[in-house]
């Protein structure tokens, strides 16, 4: 069905521009009101979830027309899914998947981005979405952590592409490795075993490489016996929790990600962050932990003939109500010394860190200007430091500060709870 | 429809290259037209500039903001004005604020109510222009229309910068009207384009006084969004009563006595839309409050300036609904969807969930006038509704009709409209009759009601107005390449 399927919805789209800001309720002023990087830096409403819904219905009826524009707008988005949370406080219909089911088509048509082409050669010759540097699991030497392909664990620990092989970024990894040794976790990583999750692949558009990531994942998971997995990445948050179970493939699985499993140690009193921290900070939700990591509502059915868009059985939506947004909130406020402020844009409708949906890669420009935006935002709040829990924000955040001379630090959620119990 | 090379560069270099486009995919975007091309101008001198390049090459031009479904020609130039969303100030002390046309009243609005003010918000909504010409929920206490523009800036078709009321004389927008030329009688657009020609560039906007919280205390996540509290001296009711004349009557005292901060001549079934989170839970929400509901109704915001002034209200307020027999909606006096209503109302301006969620689309016909007239009408319009409605063409609303007094008076806006599927050609084609007979029905029986396509005919009523008004028109727009009015928002 692809793009085909949402043509209704496509179709509901009244161009009321919503999508480009926040909640309405939400607006406290002039400044940060807009909610969608892509249409805040293009302009064109052809950028703006609107935009693209209204084109991709015209395109539904007269057929494809690649244009280096038409490619421009639909790779320069990174499918944060702020658009639908804003457009479905009102209105009933799909926003993200049919923007998805574009950029899937747009790559099964072979009018890919070189650059993402690129990536998505390194994951199938390397299985990652970065470039390989050494092995995958070698930031765990010397840590003494089970190898979950060979042990009976309770909960794989899933470390992710960027946190396994960036060197500036292993530090997650082994954050995340000593907090749950502390807490006394019977967890394993698959070290060089470990797959890409595919989620990013996903939302480049490469539906079929995500699959076969997911399938592999799914095997190595299955094999193993484990029950649990616990990803320290929003991005493979997204994925495991998410995209695995829309295509039927997660099972029984229970998806994680380690802030919901710290908030979870620390209630439990199995973690007791002691240390003083002595922070002031401010948090940003990552989209694929946050609105996307809404769990995903299987449905099918037909439209109701008739005036009104519904449907039997009736649709639920996924508006981002159900994103995980307090676990890392509660954790923060677990830690001694740490004073959280909150942004203007947060949890539902917080402002993407720009890595998104291959931007990163096809754009970086953009995802440069996507996140000065946000760090301009968090030194509005006059924290000292920006806190954020997926690596692909950390790194976002600290190319951002680099080149701006701010003097906001980054911290990812486990280093300051990693501070609070050593 | 394509601008030549050399025409497409000129436009360039008045904005540059990142800021015009003529590729056609783009255009499904922008209504579904085939523009000529689409321009991006940042400040009022690059409008100058397009505009009398438009002039120079006998080029039509559209300037839109936000933007809603609408119709629109081939070959235009389309000026999205997204790049112009400053506001230039904000005047406290005399109660206005300088706004370009890209900045939405929900921005406007919150930075206003920091300080005490407030604005009327169209019924558009509040993610449209701040500048807008229009009605909307607030009307009894800070008007509508092009009451609340004061001096304004106003590139012309042929590409002169007119600055009207005090901004023609002085620096200053405090005034519409002087000292320095008026021109009311010409500017009385929606902005933009409505139908003025040219494009407003700068506004002045009145501003009034906000008695509530700086922010509202909002809780939860989208779409469920709720106040932890209700601000103090604040309250939001729904009351329906006997008769249409009970509820006239009691809308008439309210407006005598000016308790009301809002008077909304809401239905049950915009009630239902605004406080439910989906189509479904809409139609329920409908069916059920429609059982308690003893006649037509309205919703009322109270807002005291002070505990004594709240309390005043209130007992005034229970005086006239309980002489008119009205009956409140007990549901809507639960705190959560008090709360509710009083952000959609306020922050929101209803709308969407009000007119497009259902199918998609709908189909209005305002009408402006002493209301206990305008309400006949409408109850006619609403009759005239029930056969689309018995077929399943358009939603089952009751056929109901809303509406409001302006500035706390007799006389306001009555509306009516059909929510349908613009995908269904038969729904599509009932509604579009409906709208042109009571559109044509309002006009036979001397209501002031927008008939597009039929100015002559309107025009004989009315002291020949188009005649003049196209004479206008030429001495302004002597190329024609602003030829096109309707409110786009």
């Amino acid at each position: 069905m692809g793009l085909e399927q949402y043509k209704g919805d496509m179709e509901m789209c009244c161009r009321c521009s919503t999508c480009k800001f926040i909640p309405m309720q939400r607006v406290t002023g002039h400044a940060y009101a807009n909610v969608c990087p892509s249409i805040s830096r293009y302009n064109f409403h052809s950028y703006s979830a609107g935009g693209r819904m209204n084109i991709g219905a015209a395109m539904l009826k007269q057929g494809m027309n690649y244009t280096d524009r038409l490619l421009d707008i639909v790779y320069n988005c990174q499918m944060c899914g702020a658009c639908g949370v804003s457009c479905n406080y009102a209105m009933d219909m799909e926003v993200m998947e049919p923007i998805q089911e574009f950029r899937i088509k747009c790559v099964e048509d072979g009018k890919t981005h070189p650059a993402l082409d690129k990536v998505i050669a390194g994951l199938r010759k390397h299985d990652s979405m970065v470039p390989p540097s050494g092995k995958r699991g070698d930031w765990a030497s010397g840590l003494n952590l089970k190898d979950a392909t060979k042990e009976k664990v309770d909960v794989l620990f899933h470390v992710g592409c960027l946190t396994s092989y960036d060197k500036n970024l292993q530090k997650l990894a082994k954050a995340t490795a000593k907090i749950l040794q502390k807490a006394g976790v019977n967890f394993g990583i698959a070290g060089d075993a470990e797959s890409c999750c595919g989620g990013r692949a996903y939302q480049m558009g490469y539906k079929e490489d995500f699959l076969r990531q997911a399938n592999k994942n799914m095997a190595l998971i299955q094999q193993a016996g484990v029950k649990t997995v616990v990803t320290a990445s929003a991005d493979g948050y997204h994925a495991f929790k998410v995209l695995y179970d829309k295509f039927n493939l997660k099972g029984s699985l229970e998806v994680l990600h380690i802030s919901e499993y710290i908030a979870k140690l620390i209630q439990d009193g199995k973690l007791k962050p002691r240390n003083k921290v002595g922070l002031s900070v401010t948090y940003h939700d990552p989209c694929g932990l946050g609105r996307l990591g809404e769990p995903w509502i299987h449905w099918n059915g037909k439209k109701i003939p008739g005036d009104r868009f519904v449907f039997d059985p009736p649709k639920v939506y996924r508006r981002g109500t159900q994103g995980v947004y307090q676990p890392p909130r509660d954790v923060l406020h677990s830690l001694p010394g740490v004073k959280l402020t909150e942004m203007t844009r947060i949890k539902e409708y917080a402002w993407c860190c720009g890595a998104g949906g291959g931007v990163s890669d096809s754009n970086p420009a953009f995802a440069q200007w996507t996140a000065r935006e946000r760090i301009e935002e968090a030194e509005s709040t006059g924290a000292e430091a920006i806190v954020t829990a997926c690596p692909w924000c950390e790194k976002s955040f600290s190319e951002a500060i680099r080149a701006t001379g701010s003097n906001l630090k980054v911290y990812d959620l486990v280093e300051l709870v990693e501070q609070a119990i050593s | 429809m394509a601008l030549s090379k050399d025409v497409y560069a000129a436009f360039e270099d008045v904005v540059g290259t990142e800021y015009i486009c003529d590729d056609p995919v783009i255009m499904p975007s922008y209504h579904a037209t085939e523009f000529a091309a689409v321009i991006l101008p940042k400040n009022t001198a690059e409008v100058q500039s397009i505009v009398r390049l438009c002039n120079k090459h006998k080029l039509p031009f559209r300037p839109v903001c936000t933007g809603w479904t609408g119709k629109f020609a081939k070959g235009f130039l389309y000026l999205d004005l997204r790049r112009m969303n400053r506001i230039i100030e904000i005047n406290e002390k005399n109660m206005y604020a300088v706004v370009e046309p890209y900045v939405i009243s929900a921005q406007l609005q919150a930075e206003t109510m920091k300080r005490g003010l407030h604005l009327n918000l169209k019924g558009a909504g509040s993610n449209c222009s701040a500048m807008l010409r229009g009605h909307g929920h607030l009307d009894q206490t800070t008007s509508g229309d092009d009451r609340n523009h004061l001096a304004i800036e106003w590139v012309t078709p042929a590409g002169d910068i007119i600055r009207s009321g005090s901004l023609g004389s002085s620096d200053e927008w405090f005034c519409g009207d002087g000292p320095g030329p008026s021109l009311r009688s010409i500017l009385t657009s929606a902005v933009p384009p409505g139908v003025t020609p040219g494009v407003f560039t700068k506004a002045a906007l009145k501003l009034y006084h906000w008695p509530g919280p700086e922010k509202f205390p909002i809780e939860g996540v989208s779409p469920n969004y709720s106040l932890s509290e209700i601000p103090p001296n604040f309250l939001a009711r729904y009351f329906s009563f006997p008769s249409v004349e009970k509820m006239f009557e009691a809308e008439i005292k309210i407006g005598e006595s000016e308790i009301a901060f809002e008077l909304m001549g809401f239905n049950v079934a915009m009630v239902a839309a605004n406080i439910t989170t989906s189509n479904e839970e809409e139609e329920r929400t409908f069916k059920r409050l429609s059982q308690e509901v003893q006649g037509p109704g309205f919703f009322i915001i109270l807002a005291g300036n002070s505990a004594a002034d709240f309390e005043y209200k209130k007992r005034v307020l229970h005086h006239i609904v309980s002489a008119a027999g009205g009956k409140s909606l007990a549901p809507l006096e639960d705190p959560r969807t008090e709360g509710i209503l009083l952000c959609q109302c306020i922050r929101i301006s209803a709308s969407i969930r009000e007119t497009f969620r259902p199918g998609g689309a709908f189909s209005s016909i305002p009408v402006m006038g002493q209301r206990d007239l305008t309400i006949r009408w409408a109850i006619g319009a609403g009759k005239a509704k029930e056969p689309l409605i018995a077929k399943g063409l358009i939603v089952d609303d009751g056929g109901a009709f809303f509406g409001w007094g302006v500035e706390q008076g007799h006389l306001g806006k009555t509306e009516i409209f059909c929510k349908f599927d613009p995908q269904n050609p038969t729904a599509k084609e009932a509604v579009e009759a409906w709208h042109n007979d009571q559109s044509a029905r309002a006009f036979r029986e001397r209501y002031f009601a927008l008939l597009s396509g039929q100015n002559e005919e309107v025009g004989r009523g009315l002291s020949n107005y188009h005649l003049w008004w196209n004479k206008i028109q030429k001495a302004l727009d002597p190329n024609r390449v602003a030829p096109e009015a309707g409110a786009l928002v």
